[in-house]
């Protein structure tokens, strides 16, 4: 009897497509378009065949004229084909409406009654044979743009018409959104969502290379277009500017140089590659497109770290200002390393003297670097630009917590270990806790093993059922247990070891098996800063100490501030 | 000025002048009251009552986390001080002298000692966490008994060895009359608490000791159990401070549900046998 309740189906990656309702008419129309009609289906092997991929990860979404197909600055993953109809792409719109709902939260008394309805077991749950996960579909309580013929009047727009592809830049780099499209006629579009897209990439170089063409073109007039310093330009200048810039990458996929958490660091920065040297000449403004670099300065045998630099930040454009001013060659003040992947564009000097800099607003330009700065010891030294203290730095680039939008810092010097944090965790989520309260830590600065909601999730990469996803408007990770198959592929990406595999129980704590196997299901769990809940993380709202935080580490002005509070 | 002041010293100093402007409020009405010939023993007696049950509400906030009760290091603030200005309205309500009836001693008894038991809290939260800073990597409470038994098992590994290895038995005769006990369970605690470090000194001038009675196979050992037990002693610390954090709630939380009952006894015995014009 037992055996019968607790024995299910093992999940598979194609339970949940992302349209149940897309027909084989449907997909056959989506294999005879453009873009999907040049794959080979040669390329694809039977158990994961182009139709199959189709089928599991494409949807066909209907537009009106003014429809807003994608909103700049929200999350998402998929790529669009054009069916039929024709958008708009417009950079730097930021209509007010749109935007996609934030998360429900659930009712008062819904929230109060997990004080007596929390399972007494770990980890249990409800399983419904027609649980499905629900896919947001963007064509579907659309957001309308009323004034769409002024908006196209008065704003620069790209049109997009049949076959062509847009939305690649955030699915390829899981970032947010980099322009708005705007349905110009009724039209149909193919959207694929990311597990898709990577296997199709996958068995498909020509594909590849297609995406990956687009990706590079299209980010860099994005990261352009978004960057202060090209702000003051007009288009055709911009334009001249594009073609003179270079793509460079660095680093590999893995942010530890041995692709795990180090034991100890040892302070070298090797596996960590040099892009640009200290003392060598200022040839090009050096733009992050995406990923983190380190910058150093030399210091005796070894190597001061003086900050970082995440996506739209640049590195040597004092000393191009200062070259351009007519000091002559100025040498770089300091060494730039990628820390794992590292994408870059790199802007020759003679442009930006050119283009850039002479009609550059004043309050732009870098200030004089303070000249008392390298008399400071070491050690005591609040680096310029972090403003946080020398070994601090280190610690957080070392053990690469400025991955984190929402790192769980706590306050060594506060934190009685009460664990009211951890109990609030498990109240909020069904009597199991979604962290550890241990962790690296420097001092008296702990990050704690809890999901820090990375700037580059690459837990997001390799799921299968894109189970894990960024949420649209926040872009904090969750998981969807509905649709998670328990493979495991985030938890192993998880550099930082804050993903964890669970075995899953009936309500009466029995674990749940598959009835072909005998082995247990498995869920991948992990912080979902409290999602739904009224009030925000429990966490951070139950530390009677102010010893918890959940900080933006990406940020340094924030974790400064929370230091010095 | 104000810029430079930490947002913490600016609370406290809030905080207080909070606390201080109450008092000195409670004060001009207690004056008052006697300059008027009224009593205003009720007034404070309920004020108190009052106060205690707001101060015992914190409990409860620690306890609902699913609701967005306001944040819990806001709420210990109130507890705070408002816990010091019931002091005051306590004293008052006294007339800041000894009881001297059986019911004035029970009720006074508790009240004081859940003061003194909250001070020590108070003060138990702000100085141990740094202190354990100094004493190794912050373990999880329930972890430490784990981490004792994988060090007790090293030290008794490296025992067995110097024996086998060293053909001497002078490492394994300290261990088992000296470390086996002291790695076997939590040791020292009160020394811990109070920050007196000689029995560590002591230990370590004892394996010390030993150096010149073993040969370099010997050596290394010594100084492996030499660390271990400097590891254990941390560990130690980690368990007597961590304890302490815990325990004085176990005093203080009972104790003031015990007082809230003795007030409600005490308010109704008062009412009952309340004399002159009401």
């Amino acid at each position: 009897m037992s055996a019968q309740t607790t024995a299910i189906s093992r999940p598979r990656r194609w339970d949940n497509p992302f349209d149940p309702e897309l027909s084989t008419v449907d997909v056959e129309r989506i294999l005879t378009a453009p873009v999907f009609r040049d794959l080979d289906p040669d390329r694809f092997p039977p158990g994961q065949s182009l139709p199959d991929i189709v089928r599991n990860d494409a949807r066909i979404n209907r537009y009106q004229r003014g429809d807003i197909v994608v909103l700049e600055g929200d999350y998402g993953n998929s790529v669009f084909v054009i069916l039929s109809g024709a958008v708009n792409v417009l950079y730097g719109y930021l209509p007010e409406v749109g935007r996609p709902p934030p998360r429900a939260r659930r009712p008062f008394w819904n929230a109060l009654a997990q004080l007596w309805r929390n399972s007494r077991e770990s980890e249990t749950r409800t399983l419904s044979p027609s649980a499905r996960a629900l896919h947001m579909r963007a064509d579907r309580g659309r957001a309308y743009l009323p004034d769409i013929e002024r908006v196209i009047a008065e704003h620069s727009v790209t049109l997009l018409e049949h076959g062509d592809m847009f939305g690649e830049i955030s699915a390829l780099s899981r970032s947010p959104r980099t322009a708005t499209v705007v349905a110009d006629t009724d039209c149909e579009l193919v959207e694929l969502r990311w597990q898709g897209l990577r296997d199709l990439r996958a068995r498909d170089p020509d594909l590849r290379e297609r995406v990956d063409h687009l990706h590079r073109t299209r980010s860099l007039l994005a990261h352009l277009s978004e960057s202060p310093l090209f702000a003051h330009l007009d288009e055709a200048t911009i334009a001249l500017v594009a073609q003179e810039i270079r793509f460079e990458n660095h680093g590999t996929q893995e942010l530890f140089p041995t692709g795990e958490l180090p034991a100890e660091s040892d302070g070298s920065l090797a596996g960590e590659p040099l892009i640009a040297e200290e003392g060598s000449l200022t040839d090009d403004l050096i733009m992050i497109r995406a990923g983190f670099a380190r910058v150093t300065e030399h210091l005796d045998h070894g190597d001061r770290t003086v900050g970082y630099l995440k996506n739209n930040d640049v590195f040597g454009l004092e000393e191009l200002v200062r070259q351009w001013r007519g000091n002559g060659s100025v040498p770089l003040r300091n060494s730039l390393r990628a820390i794992g992947y590292l994408d870059i564009l790199r802007v020759p000097a003679l442009v930006m003297e050119r283009y850039v800099l002479p009609t550059m607003p004043e309050h732009l330009l870098p200030p004089a670097t303070d000249a008392d700065m390298r008399a400071t010891p070491v050690w005591k030294r609040d680096d310029s630009a972090t403003g946080i203290e020398q070994p601090l730095v280190d610690f957080l680039i070392d053990e690469r917590i400025i991955n984190g939008t929402q790192s769980m810092v706590i306050d060594l010097d506060r934190c009685t270990g009460c664990d009211d944090c951890v109990k609030a965790c498990a109240a909020t989520h069904d009597g199991n806790p979604r962290f550890v309260r241990q962790g690296p830590s420097h001092d008296d600065v702990m990050i704690a093993n809890a999901c820090m909601h990375c700037v580059d999730a690459v837990c997001l990469i390799g799921c299968p059922t894109g189970a894990i996803h960024r949420d649209l408007s926040s872009g904090d990770v969750h998981i969807n247990d509905d649709t998670c198959i328990g493979c495991g592929t985030c938890s192993r990406s998880c550099p930082y070891g804050n993903i964890v595999m669970v075995e899953i129980a009936d309500k009466a704590g029995t674990v749940i098996t598959d009835r072909e196997t005998g082995a247990a299901i498995r869920r991948a769990t992990k912080c979902d800063l409290c999602a739904g809940q009224l009030g925000g993380p429990a966490c951070q709202r139950a530390c009677p100490n102010d010893a918890l935080a959940r900080l933006d580490m990406s940020n340094p002005g924030e974790l400064v501030a929370w230091l010095r509070r | 000025m104000a810029a430079s002041l930490t947002r913490f010293t600016r609370r406290r100093a809030r905080n207080t002048a909070f606390v201080v402007g109450a008092t000195l409020l409670l004060v001009a009405i207690t004056h008052l009251a006697e300059a008027t010939l009224h009593d205003i023993r009720f007034v404070t007696g309920w004020t108190l009552f009052g106060l205690i049950v707001g101060l015992a509400l914190f409990d409860l906030r620690r306890r609902i986390a699913v609701l967005p009760l306001g944040s819990a290091s806001d709420w210990e603030q109130v507890h705070i001080y408002g816990g010091w200005f019931a002091v005051v309205v306590f004293l008052t309500h006294t007339g800041a002298g000894l009881p001297d009836g059986p019911l004035e001693i029970a009720l006074w008894i508790p009240f004081v000692a859940v003061t003194i038991s909250g001070t020590v809290g108070i003060w138990l939260s702000r100085v141990l966490p740094k202190r354990m800073r100094d004493h190794g990597a912050r373990e999880l409470y329930d972890r430490i008994a784990t981490r004792r038994a994988e060090i007790a098992a090293e030290a008794q590994a490296l025992a067995i060895s110097s024996a086998r290895d060293t053909g001497s038995v002078t490492i394994a005769d300290y261990y088992q009359k000296e470390l086996s006990a002291y790695f076997q369970r939590p040791r020292n605690a009160l020394a811990h608490l109070t920050g007196y470090q000689g029995h560590l000194r002591l230990q370590q001038q004892q394996i010390q000791s030993l150096h010149r009675y073993v040969d370099a196979r010997g050596h290394k050992i010594l100084n492996r159990l030499s660390e271990l037990v400097e590891t254990k002693d941390d560990l130690d610390y980690q368990f007597a401070a961590q304890s302490a954090l815990r325990l004085w709630l176990f005093v203080h939380v009972p104790l003031a549900y015990g007082l809230l009952i003795l007030i409600a006894v005490h308010a109704v015995l008062a009412h009952a046998f309340e004399v002159g014009p009401s």
